[in-house]
């Protein structure tokens, strides 16, 4: 549905896009993630016909987004950040006009504006004046907008930016029940979204593309970051001997708790599961266990590692414990 | 084509649902019954020369009013949409960048047009109130509205080029009113130190003059030089602003 070959975009001397490749099939969700200021933005423009590339090429749907704009811009839904919208028309004004202009026209059109109005939730404010609506319904409409004409591609640019948890929710079960007809390709800066709604994730930061895989799969890669936490009775130093463990690399010590519980945090290498092993020490030590919980790494740590540093997951520094 | 009257609908649909166009429709009427009086006292005290229409657009109150209409009528055509960010929305729908300039172009047009309507009725109304003892020759009457038309048409392309370059309607307003004042300027240089210059430059710089083609056209005599002039600036300032607006497109 996308193919995106070498693609660089320079704004007047500075770089935005350096030299992205990514490719994405029908029918996916895939997740844009990256700082602000990454070049999140403009390969979402770049990819909507909005403009053009300095360099490198890129085709939706099977047209290049350059040489055959118009066909693009008919293939795509685009959904722009901060969701600028006409602020002196009514809502279902505003979206037959964008449904005419996309090239729907008559009773079908006004049927299809009535379904993305129910589809949104944005009925109720059919008659409303768009410069008088919440920010949550203004990006409600222009998620109807880039829906009206039944596009194969959605680009939406932070689609959930700005609404309650509650609208969070609604956008999402959108999504996923989008997911069927439509490719959908979005940006946000909510982790928990995109482990929630996408089937990959690209992350993109200073104009490179930094990971594209799989939200659990970017989350195992994570080296530094699976955590054993356990409480339990034990007298002397504990410490010591699940540090001997294999595959522990470090343990700490967490503020005491009332006698006689004591609470540690374990960090475990990739790739290793030690519960079974400590379960048998603290059989053979003669420990009490009454907690045992291990927190595997959200994307929301691979995140906040990527955003910190540009270098490859592989090599950045541990920062937990 | 299509896709030109949607949008050309909306441009008029933005006109009127706003109050630009109602407050330039009062002072466009407000100025000329100014216009329309003075003219009348004109002929009221002396025995004249020119006709009610010759005079009426000699009017300071005419002029006045031209100076306003344009930076009000075009400010908001591509300043607004890109302060508001709509014009990302707009561009990514499929249209073309031509479909875009056209229509707000002509929706000004047709708006300006309509400005021009309350003031031939005072021409009409006061035949026939005066019972034909005031008379509007019919030649200078179609001549008048023929000039106004054309060089309003060049006036909104220059409004609507300045519009396109700035994401502020302040700045394009005073930059449109500034390019419509210098062109009026070229017929005031002459009245000022016409005397003082050979014939040949006085000549030369009158075919540029807007004041000379409305002299020209408000005495009934319809000259095709200046329409081929307003037109093809007109032309020439809206391939300006095609270029602006797909700039975006082309920059490097």
């Amino acid at each position: 549905m996308i193919d995106v070959q070498n693609l660089t975009k320079q704004y007047a001397g500075r770089i935005a896009v350096n030299n992205i490749s990514f490719q994405v099939e029908p029918g996916q969700i895939v997740g844009f993630l990256g700082p602000n200021g990454a070049g999140k933005s403009t390969t979402m423009r770049i990819l909507s016909g909005y403009m053009p590339a300095t360099s490198g090429s890129a085709r939706v749907a099977g047209f290049d987004v350059f040489q055959q704009s118009l066909e693009v811009r008919r293939s795509v839904g685009y959904m722009p950040e901060m969701a600028p919208l006409y602020t002196d028309m009514r809502v279902k004004e505003y979206l037959r006009f964008r449904a005419e202009l996309k090239g729907l026209s008559g009773h079908a059109m006004r049927k299809r504006v009535g379904e993305v109005m129910e589809l949104t939730g944005v009925n109720d404010m059919r008659r409303r004046l768009i410069g008088n609506l919440s920010k949550g319904y203004r990006q409600r409409v222009a998620l109807a907008d880039a829906l009206v004409h039944q596009p194969k591609l959605l680009i939406l640019d932070e689609p959930t930016n700005g609404l309650d948890p509650v609208q969070i929710r609604h956008v999402r079960d959108l999504l996923q029940n989008l997911k069927s007809k439509h490719t959908v390709l979005l940006s946000t800066h909510i982790l928990h979204e995109v482990e929630q709604t996408c089937d990959r994730v690209v992350m993109i930061n200073n104009g490179r593309i930094r990971a594209n895989d799989t939200p659990q799969n970017l989350a195992a890669q994570m080296r530094s970051t699976t955590l054993l936490h356990i409480e339990l009775d034990a007298a002397g130093k504990p410490a010591q001997k699940l540090t001997a463990l294999p595959g522990v690399r470090k343990v700490a010590e967490e503020t005491p708790l009332a006698q006689p519980w004591r609470r540690f945090t374990l960090r475990i290498e990739p790739g290793h599961d030690v519960r079974d092993a400590v379960i048998e020490l603290a059989t053979k030590q003669n420990w009490r266990i009454r907690e045992m919980h291990r927190q595997l790494p959200t994307l929301e740590d691979v995140f906040v590692e990527f955003a910190l540093n540009s270098g490859a997951p592989s090599d950045i520094p541990t920062h937990i414990l | 084509m299509r896709i030109f009257w949607i949008l050309l609908k909306k441009e008029l649909h933005a006109f009127f649902v706003s109050p630009v166009a109602y407050v330039v429709l009062a002072l466009v009427m407000i100025l000329n019954g100014f216009a329309f009086r003075a003219a009348l006292s004109i002929l009221e005290s002396a025995p004249s020369e020119g006709s009610i229409v010759t005079w009426t657009f000699h009017a300071m109150w005419f002029w006045l009013s031209y100076f306003f209409i344009f930076p009000l009528l075009t400010m908001r055509l591509f300043a607004e949409e890109k302060k508001l960010g709509t014009l990302e929305t707009l561009f990514t729908a499929p249209v073309r960048a031509w479909q875009v300039v056209g229509s707000k172009y002509l929706a000004s047009v047709i708006v300006y047009c309509i400005l021009w309507i309350p003031s031939l009725l005072n021409f009409e109304f006061a035949e026939w109130i005066s019972a034909g003892a005031v008379e509007v020759p019919s030649g200078a009457e179609q001549g008048a509205y023929l000039i106004l038309v054309v060089m309003g048409m060049f006036n909104l392309a220059v409004g609507c080029f300045a519009s396109s370059l700035t994401s502020n309607q302040i700045v394009a307003a005073i930059l449109s009113f500034t390019l419509s004042l210098l062109h009026f300027l070229i017929g005031i240089f002459i009245m000022v130190v016409g005397r003082k210059l050979s014939d040949t430059v006085v000549n030369v710089v009158g075919y540029f003059a807007a004041t000379e083609h409305i002299r020209i056209f408000t005495n009934g005599l319809i000259d095709s030089r200046p329409l081929i002039y307003y037109l093809s600036l007109s032309l020439l300032f809206l391939s300006f602003t095609h270029h602006v607006v797909e700039f975006r497109r082309w920059r490097p």
